[in-house]
């Protein structure tokens, strides 16, 4: 059984690493991700190439919200959360289609004063492919 | 209180601090967006010089019986450790290179040539350290959990033996740094997660067994007649490390004009403010190209620090337009002769040995306040960000 898959059927926190289930994303957590480059589904260290899971308007804007994951971590994710509780994966309303994005690298952006959406950005910066799942 | 009202900036209104966040925005921009082949050699260039350095260390040790093979090999070895440790290891795991694609050189993939495994790392520096940058009781970075670098932390007759330990710390460093992580402290009173422990003691075990077969068994057994010669060789060369990376680390926040931070409430800090804080709490070196490579750029640590994730050798450049934008908008930009911030780091070491009745702050323009308690958080401890305006507060170090 994969980390992902440890994750999701593990007792006390049945939430991906960096979210607070139904609540959304936790915010500690998703810079956690961000700079100690560990997996936001299993919290463990990321391998290459590096996973993002997102909308296709995250896509298109290359501007995702859930932290880095392995690929594997992403495509568990999507099957366990991505249809009832998006939430989870820092969606409030179930996207139309879900992207994964695999790159090797990311940039990391704080939120802005003026920004509208408080939440802290990735951005892949080597994208290697892009892909509906 | 909020971060606005730090005296370095208190004459700059919110939004001047919203536009000093712009201008650093664009600095980064700027440089994601012209970074390409030349970065890219750049750094292929230095694994190679360090690779080759190691290997004609490695080589001339074979010959460590005679004195003069045993100070050039020991010499050419602890430089190679240095490069590796600084100018390469530490920027490859920050992601520095990830851009570049390469599977090699990437931070999930690249460990160092020291004892703490690099999983560790990021989580005690990337993330403890560059998130909660010189905030007392959150940076465990601040005296390492062995010295006491600011006023505000507790005085406790242990520390009179700051001198000691300093010196203990500083040949030792990479031992103290393997552990950096573990938190002994926690493990003490019996707050530490179990499995956490067991894991990151299985990492250390196997980092540890396998840098100390490489140097003192693998090495020194194919110099055979020269197996001492070279274990001792090799010996020297980690203390070379040792002592220089201590320096420079130690050079990077604890100058005077370095501030420390406290944390009043938790809050959140917008970008241009978290800017702001790093560049506070933040303090350069000068020096030749060749001083900042041999310390993997950390001269330019308030650069470092506004942005981590860039190429190591583009903050030279970036620092040309830093410190005209800290001139404009009057924030101090700390800076000064290698040996001079040093000397002021051993300062504020012996200082602080004895309780704040019997010295002097450096600076008198902040009143004392109240001393924040002993002892070390877990992640679960550190603030969530909250989207008002940020709540530290600074205090000046010594």
């Amino acid at each position: 059984m994969d980390v992902a898959s440890q994750r999701v059927t593990g007792g006390s926190e049945p939430w991906p690493f960096a979210s607070r289930g139904d609540l959304g994303l936790d915010r500690r957590r998703v810079t956690q991700c961000a700079l100690s480059r560990i997996c936001g589904v299993c919290g463990e260290s990321l391998s290459r190439p590096v996973a993002f899971l997102g909308s296709r308007a995250e896509a298109d804007a290359n501007a995702f919200h859930f932290p880095p994951t392995h690929v594997a971590c992403a495509e568990v994710a999507v099957t366990v959360w991505g249809e009832e509780r998006s939430s989870a994966l820092g969606h409030a309303s179930h996207p139309a289609e879900w992207v994964l994005v695999t790159t090797s690298g990311f940039e990391y952006v704080r939120p802005g004063e003026e920004w509208v959406d408080r939440r802290s950005v990735f951005s892949p910066n080597s994208v290697i492919e892009t892909r509906a799942v | 209180m909020a971060i606005a009202d730090v005296k370095e900036y208190t004459h700059l209104s919110p939004e001047e601090v919203e536009e000093l966040g712009r201008e650093l925005d664009a600095i980064r921009a700027d440089i994601e967006e012209s970074r390409g082949d030349d970065d890219a050699a750049y750094i292929n260039r230095m694994i190679t010089i360090q690779r080759r350095l190691a290997a004609a260390g490695r080589i001339t040790l074979f010959a460590s019986k005679y004195k003069p093979a045993f100070f050039a090999g020991a010499a050419m070895l602890g430089v190679a450790k240095i490069l590796e440790n600084m100018e390469i290891g530490h920027n490859v795991m920050h992601g520095q290179w990830d851009w570049m694609n390469d599977p090699e050189i990437h931070s999930s993939t690249w460990d160092w040539d020291t004892a703490q495994p690099g999983e560790q790392w990021k989580h005690s520096h990337n993330y403890v350290h560059h998130q909660f940058t010189n905030v007392l009781g959150y940076d465990n970075d601040i005296g390492y959990g062995v010295l006491r670098m600011a006023r505000e932390q507790r005085w406790h007759p242990v520390n009179l033996g700051q001198p000691i330990y300093n010196a203990l710390l500083a040949s030792l460093f990479q031992w103290g740094v393997a552990l950096h992580d573990l938190d002994l402290e926690a493990i003490r009173k019996g707050k530490k997660d179990p499995e956490l422990m067991k894991k990151q003691l299985r990492q250390i075990g196997r980092k540890v067994s396998r840098q100390f077969a490489k140097d003192y068994l693998l090495f020194p057994a194919l110099a055979g007649p020269a197996f001492v010669q070279t274990a001792k060789a090799n010996a020297t060369a980690n203390l070379m490390r040792n002592l220089w990376s201590y320096m420079i680390i130690f050079c990077g926040h604890f100058p005077d004009g370095a501030l420390h931070f406290t944390e009043e409430e938790v809050e959140d800090e917008s970008r241009a403010e978290w800017y702001l804080r790093q560049m506070l709490g933040s303090a350069n070196f000068q020096g030749s190209p060749l001083l900042h490579i041999m310390s993997g750029n950390l001269g330019y640590q308030i650069e470092h620090h506004l942005f981590p994730d860039l190429p190591s050798n583009r903050y030279a450049e970036i620092s040309d337009r830093v410190r005209p934008l800290c001139e404009k908008y009057g924030i101090p930009y700390t800076t000064g002769p290698l040996y001079k911030q040093y000397g002021q780091v051993l300062r504020t070491i012996h200082k602080l040995a004895l309780p704040n009745k019997f010295t002097r702050p450096t600076r008198h323009d902040y009143p004392e306040t109240p001393e924040v308690p002993r002892g070390r958080r877990d992640d679960a401890d550190r603030p969530t960000r909250r989207v008002e305006t940020g709540g530290w507060t600074s205090r000046a170090s010594a």
